[in-house]
């Protein structure tokens, strides 16, 4: 069966997307740990299909300022992968790499940004190679971008990029200094490029 | 805050009259339009996502620009407000990421922007106060007891259009 929207995924669909995200996710926090040199344990990640509002509130508030990094996909698979980073968590990686305390985004500055920008980097290229490991597929990934801003104004770019109603996000725990921080990685194809992750996959 | 707050969601209009908030968050790419009549004391928000509509079977007309706004001024007119008295705002329209080597990315907020003001302009309507464009996302109020529009910028003071 052809897949129309994200929606549309069944339970062994989202199984194989959960595996993807096990596999990424162990990848990412390996990196970051290499990054930062601060152990990381991970949590089981969960996927989540969700629309606009279910998924602004299940993140955060819809005003909280977040960074993001986002990255454009070609190639096998064409779409988005957004990486979110709430406070808590830009703090600790940046406390790994710069030795600095934040109490907001306002205290950070340019060096701050391009920090988090290249770890939101690294940890979706860990993700996407993992991914790509798994699938044979060929993804080519452009340049990041990184921006401070509403939590609700960041995930309405998939939406008007991509047209798709409902967003798709791996959610793990990372553990760092005794502390649970969430991260939150979107993995936007595509509805074309869904339909050929599923039928790689040998679900369909 | 006295009176009720009414929240817009992305793609979505609503409309008061009298001791209201008509409010909607976090507009990044997507535009914000306020439609205010001061005699008739009503106000309306509207948020839309996109230029046009693409797929006609799209039922939602709220996420384009075009037919969301030629759809709320028809409400609007109906329930009382006169086309000829609207002071109309807009804000939004922003570019959230840059993507260097993809210059076509993310140009989604300018062309919201052009279309909504297009569109309003062959509707016969001027906008009076506009904060569009930049990199960062604004949330929108409109004080419908006195048309007030306050504009909140992602790591910004408030603006009052």
């Amino acid at each position: 069966m052809r897949i129309k929207s994200y929606e549309d995924m069944n339970l062994q669909d989202l199984d194989v997307m959960k595996e993807i995200g096990n596999i990424g996710t162990a990848h990412a926090a390996g990196a970051l740990s290499r990054m930062i040199q601060k152990d990381i344990r991970i949590s089981i990640p969960c996927v989540n299909v969700q629309g606009y509002d279910e998924a602004v509130s299940h993140i955060g508030d819809i005003e909280e300022l977040v960074g993001a990094t986002l990255v454009k996909m070609e190639g096998d698979v064409e779409g988005l992968m957004l990486l979110l980073f709430k406070l808590d968590f830009a703090n600790t990686v940046l406390n790994g790499l710069l030795g600095k305390e934040y109490n907001s985004f306002e205290e950070m500055g340019e060096l701050e940004y391009s920090a988090l920008l290249e770890v939101g980097n690294i940890i979706i290229c860990s993700y996407i190679n993992a991914f790509a490991q798994l699938t044979g597929m060929k993804i080519d990934l452009s340049v990041p971008g990184f921006t401070v801003n509403m939590l609700g104004g960041i995930l309405t770019v998939p939406i008007t990029e991509l047209g798709n109603d409902k967003l798709m996000f791996f959610n793990a725990d990372f553990v760092m200094d005794e502390q649970r921080l969430p991260d939150w990685l979107l993995m936007l194809p595509d509805i074309e490029s869904l339909n050929h992750i599923m039928a790689r996959l040998g679900v369909l | 805050m006295l009176g009720k707050e009414l929240k817009v969601g992305i793609g979505d209009m609503k409309f008061a009259k009298g001791d209201t908030t008509v409010i909607t968050y976090a507009l990044g790419s997507c535009v914000g339009i306020t439609f205010y009549d001061p005699v008739a004391r009503m106000g309306a928000l509207l948020h839309v996502l996109l230029p046009t509509r693409s797929n006609p079977a799209d039922i939602n007309v709220y996420k384009y620009a075009d037919p969301g706004i030629q759809e709320t001024i028809r409400k609007l007119t109906m329930s009382g407000m006169m086309k000829s008295r609207m002071i109309v705002k807009i804000a939004g329209g922003a570019k959230m990421f840059e993507l260097s080597g993809k210059s076509d990315f993310g140009n989604i907020g300018q062309r919201n922007v052009d279309t909504v003001k297009r569109i309003l302009a062959a509707q016969g309507l001027r906008i009076s106060a506009e904060d569009t464009g930049g990199n960062f996302a604004r949330t929108m109020v409109l004080d419908v007891a006195t048309g007030t529009v306050v504009i909140r910028g992602a790591g910004r003071k408030e603006k009052i259009l």
